[in-house]
């Protein structure tokens, strides 16, 4: 695994840089965790007035929150180096990684680990703990094996979404923002049922971006629950799948990108 | 007095022209609380179809779809967090020129707050209202009296005085900590979550909302939004504008004592 | 092209598409459908034979096609027709076993980690190029003492001079022994002093190692002391390709190398526009 221990390498000198100003590396870690557990705090709010919402109760939500959170987290933390991609475009330096004898998005990649967004990762992990404690499901070695595949599978399925965004960088300098929904706002959608969306939204989200497999899918089936939708149970556990394909597309696009950017250059 | 006025109006038009020219990034940032507002809509319509009474924490579910789409207008206007405008000059040192000059140094950056608070209300807070307009099923709960109307417009001029002035003290603190930022991080959560931003207030368990109203964060958002969809009027917006104003004054006043000291600082380390 | 020749390229050719806004708001949302393209002939069919061990001085005016060459010698971009040829390999195919046997200097873009003591950028580098302990160790000495690294090998790049930073540069793109060096601009803002520390090295390297080098340079003391062989580019195409007293012949030999350049241009150019 040389590859890994480069990685390590060349990520090591970034980590422990960040590291030097721990007070500061402490509060964003923790202002990240607190931040985004605002959310799930809201969401206990709306459920003190009503026992179920959509026909779902606060910890069943919470599982579908978590489930979203820790994989989005998690994969929002491995590619931190992405969120500069524009900026590495703009200035050139994408040019020094195309002469070096190693693949030009490992490089990349190995350029940064934002550590403060572990924080979110922790405040997702903690919330999952809760909602399983809360929900005493019967666990069969196939739920154990699904909830920890949902979660790798969730991890790349965001990642995917991430990768996407930083190859739409060679295109264009200025639309990174638009973005942000797929990546921000595609978790914040499937925190929450795909139930009290509309129908082409949750379309949407099964087939075309295959978000509802990060969360809505895990979870129908760690609850023996049918998709209130009508659709097949066996659709329930299709979140590798989904992550292949998705991570599929990313590549290619990546690919794609690099050859438009060997075209035109910068 | 008239010509200081004249240059805080001077102030407040150059850094609404600024923001001009962030055409694609506004776009962007408009398509984002298009999506964000039409999720929480969703949100309260599948929460009030659960509920078997028709109003909660005293709105119906035009008023709580009003209340989201309000929000998503607001946050940019009073810019919550990721402020960071003067604790760059800070560490830049430039922040030095600018307490010499001749002119308060607090109210210079409130007249810039305005400025850039007028054109996202303008150009996000208008069209996105719109859209919720369009997009909700008989569209949304607009002021319905004048008295409403001039109410709800002070009630964000106050709003913004205050986010500011909190932004303004965050930003102070880098004169004494390396880690203003950090310290905004945290704050940041709080701000949101208490401003009624996440959830309205009167979401909350009864007896903690007299506790929550009266925080300055609650003028941030919850005021000029409860006042929009009508769930304050009366004597009791009055009470809140009230309210808005103390803490405007308050935190603005401790902004400019801190500057009475930062300058103090910068003096005796200089710069 | 013979045994020995190392750089080649044939009818190289490389034709830029670049879009422009239409005016107005109205226009920005029509360029996001229909741009208006321009194309720009960046390298119009530039023909190089460079042998291993020649030191080869490139040389033009801004926008002449020079970086966009040496971009497609080191397999930044793709040719838009023609041959580029490293090593027997095309760059941009073999992009990474090019990249393993070629070093690049960028005089104003540093590949050293910033935030880093220059001693870490070696030590990174060492992995990324696959470089065996004991050969590292050994140019690290050869280049520590020949560059007089050691002053200042700790410091962190962000804190070095230019001239500092320079020659930390070009001891990076050496440690793994490449055969071609790429140097854009390298003594740029230097002083006379490091410009002369840099130049005796590449002359040892060449004469050492066998290192061949490609530099493209607006200095023309860097010309006359380092180069046998000279190219012009301008305009994206090559009008010189020769050594420097064959160019001095083609124009009135009288004064500095730079009128001689000067004329030079003026000659050809008006040679190009009859």
């Amino acid at each position: 695994m040389e590859l890994f221990t480069l990685y390590w390498k060349l990520v090591g000198a970034q980590v422990r840089g960040q590291l030097q100003y721990r007070v500061s590396f402490v509060l964003t870690c923790l202002g990240s965790a607190l931040l985004n557990f605002v959310e799930f705090a809201a969401l206990a709010l709306l459920f003190t007035r009503v026992p179920r919402i959509a026909g779902w109760s606060l910890w069943e939500v919470a599982l579908l929150y978590a489930l979203a959170e820790t994989s989005f987290a998690a994969a929002e933390f491995v590619a931190s180096a992405l969120d500069d991609f524009q900026i590495r475009i703009g200035e050139g330096t994408f040019d020094r990684v195309l002469t070096r004898p190693l693949g030009a998005f490992f490089q990349v990649l190995a350029e940064d680990l934002a550590l403060r967004r572990l924080g979110r990762v922790a405040q997702g992990v903690f919330v999952l703990a809760m909602a399983l404690v809360h929900l005493s499901l019967v666990w069969t070695p196939q739920k154990l094996a699904m909830l920890a595949i949902a979660l790798v599978s969730g991890v790349a399925i965001f990642f995917s979404i991430f990768v996407l965004a930083a190859v739409f960088c060679f295109w264009t300098v200025e639309g990174k923002e638009a973005t942000h929904i797929f990546s921000y706002g595609g978790v914040t959608l499937v925190e929450y049922p795909l139930d009290i969306y509309s129908d082409w939204v949750r379309r949407f989200a099964t087939f075309v971006l295959p978000l509802g497999f990060v969360s809505y899918y895990p979870t129908l089936f760690l609850l023996d629950r049918p998709d209130p939708l009508g659709l097949p149970d066996w659709m329930r556990v299709l979140s590798p799948l989904a992550a292949l394909a998705l991570a599929g597309v990313a590549w290619y696009g990546w690919r794609i990108g690099v050859r438009h950017y060997q075209s035109t250059g910068s | 007095m008239l010509g200081s006025l004249l240059l805080y109006a001077a102030v407040t038009r150059v850094a609404f022209r600024r923001q001009l020219a962030y055409r694609t990034a506004n776009l962007a940032g408009l398509v984002t609380n298009a999506f964000f507002g039409l999720l929480r809509a969703s949100l309260f319509i599948a929460l009030f179809q659960a509920s078997p009474q028709s109003t909660i924490g005293g709105y119906d579910l035009q008023a709580a779809a009003t209340y989201t789409w309000v929000t998503q207008a607001m946050i940019m206007i009073v810019c919550l967090w990721g402020w960071w405008d003067i604790e760059t000059t800070i560490r830049s040192g430039d922040v030095v020129t600018d307490l010499a000059r001749p002119f308060s140094f607090l109210g210079y950056w409130l007249a810039r707050d305005y400025g850039r608070a007028a054109y996202f209300a303008l150009f996000r807070g208008v069209p996105g209202l719109i859209f919720g307009q369009l997009t909700f099923a008989g569209g949304l709960r607009w002021p319905s009296t004048p008295i409403d109307a001039t109410m709800l417009l002070v009630s964000i001029v106050l709003a913004i005085a205050i986010s500011f002035a909190w932004r303004f003290l965050l930003n102070v603190s880098a004169f004494w900590t390396t880690d203003a930022r950090g310290l905004g991080a945290i704050t940041g959560a709080l701000v949101m979550f208490l401003g009624g931003f996440v959830v309205p207030l009167r979401f909350f368990p009864e007896w903690i909302q007299p506790l929550l109203l009266s925080l300055p964060f609650a003028g941030i958002i919850q005021v000029p939004s409860d006042i929009f969809v009508g769930r304050l009027t009366g004597a009791a917006a009055l009470a809140a504008l009230a309210t808005q104003a103390m803490w405007a004054v308050c935190l603005l006043a401790l902004g400019q004592v801190t500057v009475v000291f930062a300058v103090r600082r910068v003096s005796v380390q200089g710069g | 092209m013979t045994v020995d020749t190392i750089i080649y390229t044939r009818e190289l050719r490389k034709t830029f598409r670049v879009s422009r806004r239409r005016p107005g708001l109205l226009g920005g949302l029509r360029s996001l459908f229909n741009p208006i393209v321009d194309e720009v002939l960046a390298v119009d069919g530039v023909n190089i034979s460079i042998a291993r061990g020649e030191m080869v001085a490139c040389l033009g005016p801004n926008g002449a096609g020079k970086s966009t060459t040496i971009k497609m010698l080191t397999g930044i971009l793709v040719p838009s027709s023609g041959t580029a040829e490293v090593f027997g390999m095309q760059p941009h195919r073999q992009r990474r076993a090019v990249a393993q046997r070629m070093g690049v200097v960028f005089g104003q873009r540093t590949q050293l980690w910033w935030d880093l003591p220059l001693r870490d950028s070696f030590d990174l580098l060492r992995y990324i190029y696959r470089i065996p302990p004991r050969r590292f160790a050994h140019n690290m000495a050869i280049f520590a003492d020949l560059l007089e690294l050691g002053e200042f090998i700790d410091t962190p790049v962000r804190q070095l001079s230019l001239g500092q930073r320079m020659r930390g540069d070009l001891a990076a793109a050496l440690l793994h022994d490449p055969e071609v060096l790429y140097l854009d601009e390298p003594t740029i803002g230097l002083d006379v002093v490091a410009k002369h520390r840099v130049r005796s090295f590449l002359q040892e390297l060449n004469r050492e190692r066998g290192v061949t080098v490609l530099l493209t340079t607006h200095d023309m003391s860097d010309v006359e002391r380092l180069c046998s062989r000279l190219l012009i580019i301008d305009h994206g195409r090559l009008l010189y390709d020769g050594s420097l007293e064959a160019m001095r012949g083609h124009v009135d030999d009288e004064g500095t190398l730079e009128d001689t350049m000067r004329e030079f241009y003026e000659r050809t150019s008006r040679e190009l526009l009859v």
